[in-house]
Formats: structure tokens, sequence, C-alpha cells
């Protein structure tokens, strides 16, 4: 009676999950380093969850299943194709995105410069 | 329908008229001592061999309650009910029995706050919510019936019940819950030598519509879709007022009791309901599913030589499993579905120990249990604990005033004191209304409480006509810990037949 009652509702305990976002500036500048922070709504609960933890051009964050909306701001160091580099101000946004999958998610946001 | 209910009504009193009424049937459909067998009444086929004479009665009555404030806001803080019921228990021979119940309830119910869904106690925590509540008008019809008969050593039975409700207010925010609830049984049983093994299966259908109108634009206040602890599905929350409720459910009950009076006797539970909350205005988006499991065991042991003894242990095992459904990007009002996850749990777990013991006019029964409830919310976590050491002691006498006269005494007294409780919320990002509605659920669900009451009942038979009269009255006081109160009020009258 106890294996039947526990096979009744179907649970589901996998709640988090790892979104990996890579911020990309185009073909023609490298982002070396990024000092920013992420801000990730949940489109249905409107829970923030938020992270600096920059590396490189990416940043892992663990949160939980399911849409939401991304909204990054900081500054970049940029390198140009000839080779100069420079810090640039910049930000990205994304009204969706969904982090679904039980492993990591991957997503990939193009930047916006402010200067 | 309210015409064609009072048909049924006065059919259902008419038919039974031929049914004898006297002081036996009444002590032995009324004893204390079938609150001890009460679970083996869930099998039709058992229930139709429970009680040896016919008895039935029309009852207009009354029930009040008043808390000085709401020990559960989302239940209001009383009501007023008047209600008229039939119910009839008849022999039509020595093989078949048939049983059956009618009633219409009508009246109001006080100051419900944080929620505007009907059936709190089974639905809850996703609810429809707001900060604004009231009163609300209740209206309930209310119709079972069932049959039974036995064939040999074989023991078959059946039995259908109806529940249509509903509960509107008159004034903004004017929440509306429609319910219908249908539930059929089918039993059967087996005289196996000196003991008598029982079966039964139950379905069950639920549906509920529930929306809340506003007729004043500028005082819109926004409903919130609460997915348990004060915490809410913010995306459909607001302006989204429709949705419903589908449900289904099972039930499976084993029985196993001694033919005759003495002996050891068991029975074991199983129930499954789910319900499923969905919008009406977009496409029936399920946003969440209920799962409420429970597992019920009793063992005891009944004598009856002269004296009534019955002794038995019981535990109840509860479990509530939410399902929050993740909506994805909207697409001509579609959401798809894009995950469900498991937030909410609870689990209650009631176990106790009970005796009774009666001679021919009276009964006294002791009660003493351990309950526990943990409810939580997994992420961001929201935890509310509480358990309670209960004890209660009942009593019940017949007495015979005049030679027609009966008067039916039953007395409680109870305490259930908090062995343990705890509490973690995420205060810093809550707001304060939800703040101040779990800081009052959990007061009052750690509180210690102390409950009496008592009822007596008159009844009057007329001779030889088979008919008789009562009246009845009762009343009863609660005690909290946090220094509020509740008392209750029944008042009856009736006739039987």
């Amino acid at each position: 009676m106890v294996c039947a009652i526990a096979a009744c509702a179907p649970v589901e305990d996998d709640l988090f999950t790892t979104a990996h976002i890579t911020v990309a500036a185009g073909d023609d500048l490298t982002i070396t380093r990024v000092q920013g922070q992420v801000k990730l709504t949940n489109v249905n609960t409107r829970q923030v969850t938020t992270s600096a933890d920059f590396e490189g051009a990416s940043v892992t964050v663990e949160l939980l299943r399911g849409a939401y909306q991304i909204d990054i701001e900081g500054v970049a160091t940029c390198q140009s194709a000839n080779g100069t580099t420079r810090m640039r101000q910049f930000r990205c946004q994304s009204d969706y995105a969904e982090f679904i999958r039980k492993e990591q998610n991957d997503t990939t946001l193009n930047m916006i410069f402010l200067d | 329908m309210k015409r064609l209910f009072l048909f049924i009504l006065i059919f259902i009193t008419i038919k039974s008229a031929s049914a004898s009424i006297a002081d036996s049937a009444l002590v032995e459909h009324t004893s204390l001592e079938n609150l001890m067998l009460q679970e083996s009444l869930r099998n039709p086929a058992l229930h139709g061999i429970f009680y040896q004479r016919a008895f039935s009665q029309l009852v207009l009555g009354i029930d009040l309650q008043r808390q000085s404030t709401a020990f559960i806001p989302e239940k209001g803080n009383g009501y007023t009910l008047p209600y008229l019921k039939v119910s009839t228990y008849h022999h039509l021979n020595d093989h078949s029995t048939v049983w059956g119940e009618a009633s219409y309830t009508t009246g109001k119910q006080y100051d419900i706050q944080w929620n505007s869904t009907s059936d709190y106690d089974l639905l809850q925590p996703y609810i429809l919510a707001d900060t604004m509540g009231g009163d609300i008008r209740h209206e309930r019809y209310w119709i079972s019936g069932g049959y039974a008969t036995h064939l040999g050593k074989w023991l078959l039975g059946g039995e259908m019940l109806v529940r249509a409700q509903q509960e509107y207010r008159g004034n903004d925010p004017r929440m509306r819950g429609v319910v219908t609830d249908l539930t059929l049984r089918l039993g059967g049983g087996y005289d196996m030598g000196h003991y008598r093994l029982g079966a039964m299966v139950e379905g069950n259908i639920y549906k509920q519509t529930n929306s809340v109108a506003f007729y004043r634009e500028e005082g819109v206040i926004p409903e919130y879709q609460m997915t348990g602890l004060g915490t809410e599905y913010s995306r459909f929350s607001g302006d989204k007022r429709s949705l419903y409720y589908d449900g289904n459910g099972i039930a499976i009950m084993l029985h196993a009791a001694p033919v005759r009076n003495n002996g050891v006797y068991a029975d074991a539970t199983l129930d499954e309901h789910r319900y499923h909350r969905k919008l009406a205005e977009f496409n029936s988006m399920p946003l969440t599913d209920l799962y409420n499991e429970h597992i019920g065991a009793t063992i005891g042991w009944k004598q009856d030589n002269g004296y009534r003894l019955n002794t038995s242990a019981h535990l109840d095992y509860t479990r509530h499993t939410g399902n929050e459904h993740v909506g994805g990007t909207s697409d001509a009002r579609y959401f798809p579905v894009i995950a469900c996850l498991t937030m909410y749990k609870s689990h209650v777990l009631d176990g106790y120990l009970r005796a009774l013991y009666g001679k021919q006019n009276w009964n006294l029964i002791l009660t003493a249990g351990y309950k526990s409830q943990n409810e939580e919310y997994i992420y961001p976590h929201r935890q509310m604990e509480s358990s309670h050491a209960y004890g209660k002691l009942q009593g019940q006498c017949f007495l015979r005033t005049a030679d027609r006269m009966l008067l039916t005494v039953n007395a409680h007294v109870s305490y259930a004191g908090n062995v343990n409780d705890r509490m973690q919320m995420p205060y810093a990002n809550m707001g304060e209304g939800i703040t101040q509605l779990m800081n009052h659920k959990h007061k009052f669900a750690k509180a210690n409480y102390t409950d009496l009451g008592a009822k007596v009942r008159a009844d009057y038979a007329w001779k030889q006509s088979g008919y008789g009269i009562f009246v009845e009255a009762g009343g009863g006081l609660t005690l909290s810990s946090t220094n509020e109160h509740q008392t209750v009020f029944q008042s009856a009258i009736g006739i039987t037949f």
C-alpha cells in the first residue's frame, strides 16, 4: 500500500539547473574580461537571481528551472582585430530564455555598447 | 433547483413513513459506539447490515460558530448555517436495505480573508486570494443514497453521494465558486467462519468554477494565484480572475471484523485525490496540480457481554504534493507548459489510541493521540511545522424522563498541547500583508487548545403512531493559548419516523 501511494503523485524534485550565459560583441572584437552584474528574473514567479561572477565573457548561475528575462550591465575589456584594447560600457538584454534542461543550459547574448 | 430539491426531501419523507420508530432505534443510530466503527460505514455492503433497526428523521436546524479572531483567516471567523435535512435507513426485507440523505443548507460565512475559492480544506494551498475578503453567502445541496443486499455468505452494496454548492459575495470583490462533487462507492463482503471480510472501492469526480468580479472600476485589487505558504504565481496573478478546478480520486478500503460482537477487527484505507487548477481565459492553461494522498489503518478489539468494551489504535498519514506548471512564451493567449516542478509538500501524521466503555444507556470514550504537521515550500524555502499531543473524553447518556420521553445527553472535553513547532520564512523578501498572514497562521497552528461542549436532545414518541418529535440544542467553547476563543451553537427540531 505504501508503495502504491508513493507511485501516485508524480514528483519532480530536480528543481535546479545551471545557466551558462556568454556575452558576445561580434566577430571584430574579442571580450577578454567582464565586470558586471547579471540579473535573471523568473517570468512566472518574478523571483530575481543575480550574479557578478564572470569568468572571461561568461557567467554561470545556479537557479530554479524555468523561463527567465535576462539583464546584464557592466564594463568589458575588448580587444580589436588590430590588437588595441579598450574598456567599454555595455548592456545585454533578453525578454525570454528557457533554462529547463536539468543539465547545463547555454545561451549567448549580444552586447550593446553604451559609449 | 430549490423546488426539485424540496420535492426530493418530501418524497424521501413520505416513502420512509412506514418505518417504525422505537427508542432503541434512536439509541442504535445515535450511539457514540458508532464512532469506533465509523470507517467501515464507507463500505455500502457493510452499511446495509450495520443497524438492525430502521430509523428516519426530518430535521430543521441551525449551526453557528463565532471566533474572537479567525483561527484560519481563509476560513473566516464564523458562520450561520440553517439547514433542512432528511435521512432514512430502512430494511426492505430480510436481505436488502436502503438508506439515503438529502439536505439543503444556506447561510453566511463571516470575514473570510485571503481566500476567494470554495472548498479551502480540499484545495489549499492552491487557491485564489485577495487582501480584502469579506463575508460570503453559502448554499449547499446534498443528496446521497445506497442499497445493500446479502446473498448467502456474500454481501453487496452500492452508494452514490452528490454535493452541489455555491459560494458568492454580493459586493466587491465578488467571488463565486460553483462546486459539483460526485462520489460512487461499490462494496462487497464475505462471511468467512466467525469473521466478515469487506472491500470497498470509491471513485470521485470534482469540478469547481471559480471567478472574482469587480463592479466598481476604481476599487479593483489584484487577485493572487496562491502556491503555498504565502507564495504566489505572479505571472498569472493580478487581473487573471477566472479559473476552474478539475479533480478526481479513488479510494480503497479493506475491512475485517468478527460477525458477532466479540473479537479483533481491523481496517485499512487508501485515498488519492488530485485537483488541477486551470486558467479559463488562457485556453485552460494548467497552473498547478495538487495530489492529496491518505493512508489510514485501524486495529481494535471489541466485546459486548452486558457491557461494551472497545479499544483501538489508529494511524492516519496524509501527504499533499503540489506541482507547479512552468508557462513558456505566449502565442495568441496560448501558454505552453515547458516544465512541471514539485514546489509544495505537506505531511500530516495523526495517531491515536481510543477506548470505549459503555453499558445499556451510557457510553464513555477516551482518546489519546499525537498529531504532527509539516508544510514546506521548496524554493525560496519556507517551512511551517507544529505537533500536538492531545486527549479527549466523550460521554453519552440516554435518560428516560417520562413514559415516552427520551433525553440524549452528549458532552466532551479535550485538550491539545503543543509539543514542538518551527517556522522558517524569507521575511526580507515578503510583503507586509503576507508576513502578517503567515505569522498569524503559525501562531494558531502552534497554540494549545482546550475544547468543551455539550448537546442535549429530547425525543417524544407518539403513542402507536410510529412518529416522534425532537428538539436538540448544544454548544461548545474552545479556548486558545493565544487568548482567543471560539463558540459554537447548534439547535434543531424535527420529526422521527
